[in-house]
């Protein structure tokens, strides 16, 4: 097996676990819930451009993970910043 | 297969695998709190086992240097949404779960 | 903002934008001045800190160890089919100084798995942790320990967590 296969392999293994993921995004139930389901897929994101990166000599792959590191840093602090805290109704759910 | 490939080849299969234990402790655990446990544990581990794989693989120290890079972003970055999430999650009257 | 560690942060940013750039010569025409720009900023946005080498050095191996023998824990326990955990909140006595020591410590513990900072109020660290049966007392004064030495100080005898 070559190196190329396996990265490929487990990049997609990855992505795989991610569409698992998404029914956390879909069933909340409260609005961090689904948030916290957008942060793995952040840092499964990053995991899976590395190793494509990787298995397609593509270096540049990994400053596109460097900028989603970055955002999704971002956007979990925005969210509980100003949306979360805003919200003062809807996590009587759990 | 040269040492470094199987070496490699072992990281990245476990660092697979805690991505799996991952998302499957964010479908099971019962409550945001236990959920943000699942979280930051695939962040740290699952990212930093792929990263320790691949920094064997890369081409320069310059491309070393920046897998790691990458891996301390994402771990700064996950502690301080875990403690911001669960500490709004506090303040907002969310109870733990309990057994 | 003293020479030495004028030269240390100069060192440290240049470093990073040589990883950034990959070594690209050219980019150092920009690199320079971002370089420079970026101690400045360091210097206003975080005046004095002063780290311990040999603590830093110490603490990687100590977290690395942790991060994967922890993980292990929690990975096991989400895949168990019985789902084999007993969240709880404790609280952890400070005996580190306020500021960027607690902070890290609470970062610290937040990545660590099996615990997560939730709270860090005047007298306490709030922590919530996955299991209740574990050790945690030892462990969180541990990792105080360790993060005390990475900022070269020295704590108090007494510290008791509850």
């Amino acid at each position: 097996m070559s190196m190329q296969v396996l990265y490929s392999a487990i990049a997609l293994f990855l992505l795989l676990t991610l569409i698992a993921g998404l029914w956390r995004v879909l069933s909340g139930p409260t609005p961090a819930d689904r948030m916290l389901a957008a942060q793995l897929f952040g840092t499964t994101a990053v995991a899976s451009l590395l190793l494509l990166a990787q298995a397609f000599g593509r270096p540049h792959l990994r400053d596109v993970a460097l900028v989603f590191a970055l955002l999704s840093a971002v956007t979990a602090v925005a969210f509980v910043r100003r949306t979360w805290t805003a919200w003062k109704d809807d996590d009587a759910a759990d | 297969m040269p040492l470094t490939e199987l070496l490699t080849l072992f990281l990245l299969l476990a660092g697979a695998g805690f991505f799996l234990a991952g998302t499957v402790g964010l479908l099971r655990f019962p409550d945001v709190y236990t959920r943000l446990h699942a979280l930051t544990k695939a962040d740290n581990v699952g990212l930093g086992l792929v990263v320790a794989g691949l920094v064997l693989q890369a081409e320069s120290w310059a491309a070393m240097g920046k897998l790691l890079l990458i891996w301390l972003l994402v771990l700064l970055a996950s502690a301080s949404v875990a403690h911001l999430v669960a500490r709004t999650a506090l303040r907002k009257g969310i109870r733990p779960w309990k057994r | 903002m003293g020479p030495g560690r004028f030269c240390f942060r100069t060192v440290l940013f240049a470093l990073l934008w040589w990883i950034l750039t990959e070594g690209a010569m050219t980019s150092w025409l920009i690199g320079v001045p971002v370089v420079v720009f970026a101690v400045l900023a360091s210097g206003v946005l975080l005046p004095g800190t002063s780290w311990s080498l040999p603590g830093i050095l110490r603490f990687v191996p100590f977290f690395l160890w942790h991060s994967l023998r922890g993980g292990v824990d929690v990975a096991g326990r989400a895949l168990h089919p019985r789902l084999p955990i007993s969240p709880g909140l404790l609280k952890h006595r400070w005996r580190l100084p306020t500021g960027l020591p607690r902070v890290f410590m609470a970062n610290t513990v937040s990545l660590l798995p099996g615990t997560l900072s939730a709270e860090l109020s005047e007298e306490f660290l709030h922590v919530h942790v996955l299991d209740q049966s574990g050790a945690f007392e030892s462990e969180l004064t541990l990792i105080e320990t360790r993060v005390a030495r990475m900022f070269g100080l020295k704590l108090a005898a007494d510290g008791v967590s509850e």
